[in-house]
């Protein structure tokens, strides 16, 4: 459960519970996703699912540093994104946040383990955060999906500006989320689990002249 | 009432389809398509409201978004009123209720029109300043008097029932106004494949061309319209927004677009609806083809109803089959206004004469006219109109070669409506808007575009190229320009071919003399809707305000909704006349936005009610909505504020809730308490340099409170911070200040010391935080744990351990700002509230009880611990709070505050500091804010010595408690104070020390 990196001299623990009876509640628990589910035609245009109880880190580093790059490459299979850029394997999402930062999402109760074997394996100054409790994913697909986000953020998100792949830290609303385009009309928004009543509740708001429907 | 001055055919109006409407009570029909204008018209409506200064009756004046003085109230139910409505730009829909703004008790019959009238000439401008500001106790009588008389409109007093809002746009290439120059443009561009908005305020795209006589490519012009409309509507990249008025032109090509969505079809939309859409565009390059706006002549009595332009008369006609009155007399500057008269012919009507002002006229028209056996006055100009609530004749008069004199003998014609042109002005208004200054072109006798500022182009008529050939030509041209600006290639494309026509010179007249001076003549005016005469503009010249700025704010010219469409140009000249001077010497004023009015429904969009701000929630948010929890707003924070059970009041549940913290133990949500994680070989060091004590021997498994202060040596924030690994720490700060702290740390690390190896993030919404607080905090902690050892040695006060609570992986900090044995429990918050649930349930038996931030407030102002951002406010540094202690200025490198602190202010002697207040009546509670006076009998002003900073009831103490800053205080310990009340009262209180309860701190440490 605790672990000191001796090199680094930085802590990790694994904060998911052995027992599997204890209650988890992710950001958006309170919405009550398999209600609004149950509720509404099936063929609304657009379709909304939480990817719920991802594990999230938090990589800071320098992009230039090869033992980053390095220890990225040997650990997930793939290079580290940069300038708005993600790249995806097996589950496993990596999203550019800022020149030093990255936002990576895998499975649930893997993140322990990957964080542990990304401090080993990174040899230079970097940061691994836990951030799993704090933000969750929704993905948004479907016809009218890119309009109804134009609604939330006031990123370009046309496709000749966010191509699929393309990741963005922007407004939504008057909160913040990372944006991540994943198809022609399907994108994924990370948001905060504070902000995450507020940003269902304007993301319905904005779904509202188009349908949408709730996947579990 | 019948629609008397509908024309039997023709129009775009569908003659099938009747629609009913209300007028000021009064039921009228017009038809499908009309604008409610173009059927009061119709319906013979003359007087559609009361000028504002005079009140004098006035009626239709234009056709469009320049129209003065049609200004109405529309709204079937209180709660979808809406103000300011251009009759003009809104379509007739069934069951429309509509009702004039101005005039009281009826714009027919007004109770000011006698003022407006005999006390016209006591009227001059300023005359509201000058006259109703004296004596100042009578401004809110007179305020009153003047709001209703200059009505104007009225705001719902029910909440909106419409919902409005708004949309992000990005666009390559965004082209205004959708007339020849407009289509041409986007006709030009469309193949690119680039993101193209052709936006354009009117129902129906086309502009000009819909009440055009013109062949374009061999079609009407109005037919080519419509099929260039649908050419346009084929393409995916091109977005056509009609009924939606560019309004503003912003900073980096940022253009908001009003979308009127569904005010043409009903007073409300119907449920799911959106009324009213602001596009927020943000446009590589923007095309303005705004068009232009008909400038009216300034003549005697030219505001009476049934004096129009001469360019809404032929809309009037061609587009909507309204000719509004029977006899016609013309007056014009230039060719273009002719047609006026030939469409008015064509509709069966009598053209009394058509009045041209120029001494020679030898265009094209002038000999249609002619052959068409239409009287012709030439040299001549309508020097005043006659009638009262309806034009019923004009004086015509010769005028010389320049337009300054009268010199023939004046004749009186009998007519009941006329026209004028005074020529064309560019509407330049978005352009203005971006700063660019406009330019005066002699030949267009106009502003046009001047220096561009932003990515901008600009076609047709606001360049002055009126004709509508260089329309279509300029279009094409611009919209090529703008597409290849924006990085697409395109082909050549020739401009759409219409017929040239010979047309003479246009003359440049604003004002027509009079056989009178203008200050003795009849009225005059120049800006209808700001009842802003020639002879208010020659005074204000004559009264010293040279610069038209002034003459603007003096006389009110261009303010408001109209921003000077139809009289700014004409107010210039007459200015620029008075002083001698050029137009372009006399300069103009810079139009701002909105172009027309908006609705703050539009502005506000969907950022109203619970979407109006987020409110951020943590993860056991739930449990304290069920306990009944009232909320206070903690930065967008909702924290539990008390948990009151039936039949308590405030105090008694603060009472219950701190004593049972105090007796057995109570629990909060601290959640929300800013925290951030720091990693890096540099994270010891620079928590030295940002906080002002020591962190370089805090050990593993240790925590230390830390104070931060800005540059300025001003408290800024606090907080406890844990060491969790050599090079691993994780911060705490308050509630409201972790965004602001987390970019401190940012800036100063990027900025400063970029050399530093150390990372920040932020696991504030990480982190569930229970905080358990109270002499059996550790019995409870002891049922839901079996890794963590407790006993005092092990666990000591300020140190912090891992392990599992309640079956969950935690981190326990024994840290504690009540003063009490306290444990804040820190779980992953995807399950703070199943352990917060486990906490309850193990603490039942000891009575556990939930507190919220007001028994927080009181248990911390019990053992003297400050709140940043209450008991300091920016200008109180450490020492002031008496938290010398948490100064180091040993540390060998400097720290943030250090030389601030030291300024000569921060170390006289005399300041203000931080005390305990002990009042000598136990139970009297001083109000926070109250300031402390050492002689309360002192005539005012009193020597102020400072005010209390926090104030409560305690009910472990049985007495108030409260910290004041003080002057000197810390040397007055044991001194009186007094407190004089708003209210009279006057509370003594002995200065003591703020640490009213457990002063050892034996308590925490148990």
């Amino acid at each position: 459960m605790f672990d000191v990196n001796k090199s680094m001299q930085t802590v990790q623990m694994n904060l998911i519970p052995n027992d599997v009876s204890v209650r988890a509640e992710t950001p958006l628990h309170h919405v009550d996703l398999a209600t609004i589910a149950t509720q509404g035609a099936q063929d609304r245009n657009i379709k909304i699912q939480e990817l719920a109880l991802l594990d999230h880190l938090v990589l800071r580093g320098h992009a230039d540093n090869a033992a980053l790059t390095t220890g990225i490459q040997s650990v997930m299979g793939v290079s580290l994104p940069i300038n708005l850029q993600s790249v995806e394997k097996e589950g496993q999402v990596i999203r550019w946040i800022s020149p030093d930062e990255w936002l990576i999402t895998t499975p649930h109760g893997t993140g322990f383990a990957l964080e542990q074997q990304l401090r080993n394996a990174i040899s230079t100054h970097c940061a691994v955060v836990n951030v799993s409790g704090g933000q969750t994913v929704i993905t948004v697909e479907g016809a009218g999906t890119e309009e109804m986000l134009r609604k939330c953020t006031p990123y370009d998100i046309h496709i000749s500006n966010m191509p699929v792949g393309k990741v963005v830290t922007s407004l939504f609303g008057k909160a913040q989320a990372v944006i991540r385009r994943t198809g022609e009309q399907q994108f994924e928004v990370v948001i905060r689990r504070s902000f995450s009543d507020y940003c269902w509740l304007w993301l319905q708001d904005s779904c509202r002249e188009f349908g949408f429907t709730v996947k579990l | 009432m019948t629609q008397k001055n509908r024309l039997a055919s023709g129009g775009r109006i569908d003659h099938q389809r009747p629609l009913n409407f209300t007028y000021n009570g009064k039921a009228l029909t017009g038809f499908h398509g009309d604008t409610v204008a173009s059927a009061l018209l119709a319906n013979g409506v003359d007087i559609v409201g009361r000028s504002f200064k005079y009140s004098r009756p006035r009626g239709i004046m234009a056709a469009g978004a320049e129209e003065p003085n049609a200004l109405l109230q529309l709204g079937a139910t209180e709660a979808t009123q809406t103000p300011n409505v251009r009759a003009t730009q809104q379509d007739l829909f069934e069951g429309l209720v509509a009702s004039s703004t101005n005039g009281w008790p009826s714009p027919e019959n007004d109770a000011m029109g006698f003022v407006g009238k005999v006390g016209a000439r006591f009227m001059p401008p300023g005359f509201y300043y000058k006259t109703f500001m004296f004596p100042q106790s009578m401004w809110g009588t007179y305020e009153k008097f003047i709001r209703k008389a200059a009505g104007f409109g009225r705001s719902s007093l029910e909440s909106d029932v419409d919902v409005y809002d708004n949309i992000n746009q990005h666009a390559d290439v965004l082209i205004v106004g959708a007339g020849p120059a407009g289509l041409s443009a986007a006709l030009a561009a469309a193949k690119s494949g680039a993101r193209i908005i052709l936006a354009d305020e009117q129902s129906e795209m086309g502009g000009s061309l819909l009440d055009s006589p013109a062949l374009i490519d061999g079609q009407p012009a109005d037919e080519w319209a419509v099929s260039a409309i649908e050419e346009l509507s084929s393409f995916d990249n091109v977005m056509l927004l009609s009924r939606s008025t560019v309004n503003g032109y912003h900073d980096h090509n940022f253009l908001t677009i009003h979308e009127r969505c569904t005010d043409h079809v009903s007073d409300c939309a119907v449920n799911g609806q959106i009324r009213q859409r602001m596009h927020r565009v943000r446009a590589k390059w923007v095309v303005l083809a705004t068009g232009s706006h008909e400038r009216p002549l300034v003549f005697g009595n030219n505001d009476i109803p049934g004096v129009m332009l001469a360019s809404a008369v032929s809309t009037y006609i061609r587009r909507y089959a309204v000719a509004p009155g029977n006899k016609l007399v013309l007056m014009t500057t230039n060719d273009n206004a002719y047609q006026a008269a030939f469409d008015w012919a064509d509709a069966g009507h009598e053209v009394v004469a058509i009045v041209d002002t120029r001494a020679n006229p030898s265009g094209a028209c002038v000999e249609a006219a002619k052959s068409r056996g239409l009287k012709v006055i030439i040299g001549s100009a309508v020097i005043e109109a006659k009638g009262d609530k309806r034009v019923n004749g004009v004086l015509i008069a010769g005028i010389d070669e320049v337009g300054e004199k009268v010199t023939g003998s004046v004749e009186p014609y009998d007519c009941d409506i006329l026209a004028s042109s005074g020529g064309w002005s560019p509407a330049i208004h978005l352009s203005c808007h971006t700063g660019s200054r406009p330019v005066w072109s002699d030949e267009v006798i106009g502003f046009v575009p001047g220096e561009t500022v932003q990515k901008q182009l600009s076609a047709g008529a606001i360049n002055g190229s009126f004709s509508l050939e260089s329309c279509l030509k300029e279009g094409t041209e611009q919209g090529l320009i703008a597409i290849r600006n924006a990085g697409f290639d395109i082909e050549d494309r020739s401009a759409p071919k219409t017929a040239p026509v010979n047309e003479d010179r246009a003359m440049a007249l604003f004002h027509i003399p009079h056989t009178k001076s203008t200050s003795r003549g009849p009225k005059q005016f120049v800006d209808f809707q700001n009842d802003v005469t020639a002879s208010a503009i020659e005074l204000a010249t004559r009264e010293g305000f040279e610069s038209i700025e002034h003459v603007k704010r003096y006389t009110a010219m261009g303010f408001g909704t109209d921003q000077g469409k139809t009289g700014n140009i004409n107010g210039m000249a007459i200015a620029a006349k008075s002083l001698n001077k050029s137009i372009p010497e006399t300069g103009t004023t810079i139009f701002r936005p909105n172009y027309t009015p908006v609705t703050f429904g539009a502005i506000t969009g969907r950022n109203v009610g619970e979407l109006f701000d987020p409110e951020r929630y943590t993860a056991i948010h739930r449990w304290h909505v069920e306990q009944g929890a009232l909320f206070e707003d903690v930065g967008q924070w909702k924290r539990p504020w008390y948990y009151p059970k039936a039949g308590e009041s405030i105090q008694d549940t603060l009472n219950r809730e701190c004593t049972a913290t105090r007796e057995s133990v109570g629990i909060l949500d601290a959640s929300t308490l800013g925290k951030i994680d720091i990693q890096g070989k540099d994270a010891r060091e620079f928590l030295g340099r940002v906080y002002t004590n020591a962190w370089a021997k805090l050990a593993i498994g240790k925590c230390r409170y830390g104070l931060m202060c800005g540059e300025d040596g001003m408290v800024f924030d606090d907080g406890v911070t844990a060491c969790l690994g050599e090079n691993h720490f994780l911060m705490t700060t308050t509630t409201g200040g972790a965004a602001r702290v987390l970019s401190w740390l940012e800036i100063y690390h990027q900025t400063e010391w970029p050399e530093m190896e150390v990372y920040f993030n932020s696991v504030t919404d990480h982190w569930s935080t229970a905080t358990i607080s109270g002499p059996n905090a550790r019995k409870v902690l002891a049922k839901l744990t079996d890794d963590i050892e407790l006993d005092a040695e092990s666990f000591k006060f300020m140190d912090w351990h891992t392990g599992t609570v309640a079956g969950v992986p935690a981190r326990v900090f024994r840290i504690s700002f009540t003063g009490e044995l306290s444990y804040e429990i820190n779980v992953s918050a995807n399950y703070g509230l199943a352990v917060w649930e486990k906490i309850m349930e193990a603490g039942s038996e000891f009575n556990i009880t939930p507190y919220g931030t007001e028994s927080m407030h009181v248990l911390r102002a019990e053992k003297g611990f400050i709140i940043v951002g209450q008991d300091t406010d920016g200008s109180v540094h450490p020492h002031d709070i008496n938290h010398g202690w948490a100064v180091v200025d040993s540390k060998p490198f400097s720290f943030i505050g250090k030389r601030g602190m030291k300024r000569a202010d921060c170390v006289r002697p005399n300041r203000k500091q931080l005390v305990g207040l002990k009042t000598k009546v136990p139970d009297a509670v001083i109000p926070e804010g109250a300031q402390a006076v050492n002689d309360f009998e002192q005539p005012v002003p009193m020597d102020m010595l400072g005010h209390v900073t926090s104030s409560y009831y305690s009910a472990n103490l049985g007495r108030s408690i409260a910290m004041g800053m003080i002057k000197s205080g810390l040397s007055r310990i044991g001194e009186t104070v007094y407190y004089p009340l708003a209210d009279g009262r006057v509370i003594e209180a002995e200065i003591c020390s703020p640490v009213f309860y457990d002063p050892k701190g034996e308590r925490q440490r148990v």
